[in-house]
């Protein structure tokens, strides 16, 4: 394997075998001769905690290519299952971004070869889109198995005998949720004494995680979002939501329109959604904001009515005050005058969306 | 006395003997020591499981000395299956299907079905309510079947093959295997190698497939974005299904019950009063020409009547799998070819080919010899090879053997000495 193809997928088989050829010790990691090394490992994983997307920098093969294992090992290290799932999908998100500009064979290559697809050559078209491969339904599961959108549903797809169409774009996309998973297996909680040169970046990064976790795990909500007053359907949606758990169309805009409308910051809900699942940020941003009508026609949607919830078989665990109410905004205002007759404000961290959920 | 009523010790007794003349009869299911077996038998209470055999031979002496009511075997593949669940060991396991129509709602449920509460005496037809008048949830039942039901439970079974044949590319010849399941419907296995190692979230894709959960047709050419492009009526997997199904839905229902549904006033006149025009559409056209036919100023409006049609619709063209069965990777099932503790009846394995004219109430008949004289306390009219018995309520009657042990394995009567 070429050094450059193995710097753009150094998870795969054949890059990890050049990396293995060279031998390397810890102590040798810990000569300056690998400070870029070092130093380009702890930016991916920093990267994938500030930015959720591994940046797609090629200049230096080699750099590219050591960094990685050493990255995912400064993972390991931390043990920290959220962490493994933010740094597997940014590093997948990488992989996107590059095979956007490899041919169609590259592709094709990687998902026969490295990945032991059975992917076929196609060139039908359907609704006047070209779908230029088929893939078994089989490797299919498994690839999207991370994916949420209605779209990637087998039942929405052509399958035939076995296999399913797609586009070129798509396969890039599948190669991506393989990606992760093969990246997300290789994250196996170690114990090591590291060299201080490593360390030290280990040490950065820890920091860097501390200093977001909060953040990227949803919590520190203002507090005039009252969590507690949330109706049944919303906390279904919201549960849902962490539990990765595929959510709906409906779901995902019942959820964020009624989370906008109660008052919760536009980036705060784009984190929560990147921070538990394989939304694409700059999709979900533009969703979330289209939602909140600062993009595209610029209405602002309310929450759907009550009906509207139940005829998606989302109004679950019907209250009291549901039977009061024809729309889960009143819900909410209803009981969260209740609540303030009942008790004192509650202290902001004890008002989150992850406790709540909990 | 009520626990009379069954004879189990007679229908054991003839189990047994069944067993002793036709378990070396009986082939072990593939891969036998990965699988476990687990057996009741008559008047036990307690399943025997965790049981594993280390050929065919030893498989089939098991059954000769034991005669179980009840016989099972995991789909899974266990690298230890003597062992208990933590320690089994998962290798990977078939694709199980369960078709049964005791899940669905059949007319002739009410002719043949009866239920009891047990608080209160409250009694009546077809299924029993979830909870009773008297607020308890307690029910005494009483299942019987005819050949509507097992012939709804066929249906959904060819439905159910031909997705797996056309759509998921298994072979008729190598990977599909139909048993008729003893009772009220039908097992499809799945064994091939692209099905065993199938995680839980794959398998419920597969039943959302098959069922047509999720479907949202904006995928499957109603899109009014689509570029064009012919009619789908005659498309591969669901996106000609899809097609098919609100074709179907649109021809064959009543202008009220479309109606009843309040879509919007375009839509509604379109498949209403102009119905054939809308079926002209769907045989010639792309379905977008459909969606363009009906209005294009309300997008939205557009779409959820559409996923409401669709929703109705789909049902048609789905095949009614039990969801559970499926996706559980630890699964029991029936073992093919053995009795079924609750009919008498053989599970049996079928030809694909003989399928649709196959006929549990003639073939799956294990007991061909023989009469015996029982007391019915009440049974329905049943068919059985051919031949009409009952209905019967309080008499007894001299009956071949077959129809004695389907009385009695059914609890209907007890052997009159
Ligand atoms: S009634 Fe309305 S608020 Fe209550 S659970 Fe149902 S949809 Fe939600
Ligand atoms: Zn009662
Ligand atoms: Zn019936």
């Amino acid at each position: 394997m070429l050094e450059r193809e193995a710097a753009k997928y150094p998870f795969l088989t054949e890059a990890a075998k050049l990396v293995d050829a060279l031998n390397l010790q810890l102590d040798d990691l810990a000569s300056p001769a690998y400070e870029k090394v070092l130093d380009r490992a702890a930016e991916r994983v920093v990267q994938a905690i500030e930015d959720g997307a591994v940046d797609d920098a090629l200049d230096d093969y080699m750099t590219e290519l050591l960094s990685f294992p050493i990255a995912v090992m400064f993972v390991s290290a931390k043990g920290e299952p959220f962490l493994n799932r933010r740094y597997a999908l940014a590093e997948a998100v990488r992989v996107y971004f590059l095979l956007q500009d490899e041919e169609r064979d590259k592709l094709a290559q990687i998902a026969r070869d490295d990945f032991g697809w059975a992917l076929k050559d196609s060139g039908e078209r359907y609704d006047g889109v070209l779908h230029d491969f088929r893939l078994h339904f089989h490797d299919y599961l498994r690839s999207s198995s991370s994916f949420h959108e209605d779209k990637w549903k087998l039942v929405n797809r052509i399958v035939k005998n076995g296999y399913v169409l797609l586009t070129q774009r798509e396969v890039a996309r599948l190669i991506q949720g393989e990606a992760e998973i093969l990246i997300k297996d290789r994250l196996k909680p170690v114990k090591i004494n590291l060299p201080e040169p490593i360390q030290r970046r280990l040490d950065r990064v820890s920091k860097v995680f501390e200093e977001n976790r909060t953040r990227l795990g949803g919590e520190g909500l203002p507090s005039e979002v009252i969590n507690e007053a949330f109706p049944p359907c919303i906390r279904f949606c919201m549960e849902g939501l962490l539990a990765g758990r595929r959510a709906s169309h409906m779901e995902r805009f019942a959820l964020t329109s009624f989370l906008v409308t109660v008052g919760m910051p536009l980036d705060s809900l784009v984190d929560l959604y990147t921070s538990v699942s394989d939304f694409d940020p700059a999709m979900t941003k533009y969703q979330v904001e289209h939602i909140a009508g600062v993009k595209g026609n610029r209405t602002k949607y309310t929450p759907p009515l009550c009906d509207t919830l139940r005829t998606h078989g989302i109004c679950r665990n019907k209250d009291d005050i549901c039977e009061r109410i024809k729309h889960p905004l009143s819900y909410y205002r209803i009981k969260a005058r209740r609540l303030a007759y009942q008790k004192p404000p509650l202290p902001p961290q004890a008002s989150n969306i992850t406790q709540q959920s909990q | 006395m009520e626990s009379d009523w069954g004879s189990p010790r007679f229908v054991a007794e003839q189990f047994h003997r069944w067993y002793q003349s036709n378990a070396r009869a009986i082939p072990a299911p593939t891969e036998i020591k990965q699988r476990e077996f687990a057996f009741l038998q008559f008047g036990g209470k307690t399943m025997f499981r965790h049981i594993g055999f280390p050929d065919e031979l030893t498989f089939q002496r098991y059954l000769k000395d034991n005669g179980p009511a009840h016989s099972y075997h995991s789909s899974s593949y266990y690298q230890r299956p003597e062992a208990d669940m933590a320690g089994k060991g998962w290798v990977g396991a078939d694709l199980v299907f369960d078709i049964d129509a005791d899940h669905f709602d059949l007319p002739c449920q009410h002719e043949h079905d009866t239920w009891k509460c047990k608080n209160c005496d409250e009694e009546g037809t077809g299924k029993h309510p979830e909870i009773c008048k008297c607020g308890k949830a307690a029910f005494e039942e009483e299942t019987w079947l005819c050949e509507r039901c097992l012939q709804a439970a066929k249906h959904e079974t060819q439905k159910l093959l031909d997705m797996l044949i056309q759509d998921l590319g298994f072979s008729p010849a190598g990977d599909l295997v139909v048993n008729f399941s003893g009772n009220r419907g039908y097992h499809v296995h799945v064994r091939s190698p692209r099905a065993r190692d199938l995680d839980q979230s794959g398998r419920r894709e597969v039943v959302d497939y098959i069922l047509g959960t999720g479907l949202k047709a904006e995928y499957l050419g109603f899109n009014l974005r689509a570029k064009g492009g012919r009619s789908t009526l005659a498309d591969e997997g669901w996106r000609g299904r899809a097609g098919r199904a609100l074709y179907d839905y649109i021809a064959s229902t009543p202008p009220e019950e479309i109606k009843a549904l309040k879509l919007g006033r375009k839509i509604t006149n379109l498949i209403v009063n102009e119905r054939d025009k809308a079926l002209t559409i769907l045989e010639e056209s792309h379905p977008s020409i459909l969606l363009k036919a009906v209005d294009l100023s309300d997008d939205e409006k557009l779409m959820s009547d559409l996923s409401k049609l669709m929703e109705i619709a789909v049902k048609s063209q789905a095949a009614d799998i039990d969801t559970v069965v499926t996706t559980d990777i630890h699964r029991l099932i029936r073992l093919p070819n053995t009795l079924h503790g609750k009919t008498g009846w053989q599970v049996q394995t079928i030809e694909l080919d003989g399928l649709p004219d196959y006929d549990p109430m003639t073939s799956a008949i294990a007991f061909r010899s023989g009469e015996a004289k029982v007391y019915v306390r009440h049974a329905p009219k049943v068919r059985i090879a051919g031949a009409e018995y009952g209905p019967y309520t309080q008499e007894a009657v001299t009956v071949p053997m077959a129809v004695a042990l389907f009385l009695l394995c059914k609890k209907g009567a007890r052997i009159e000495p």
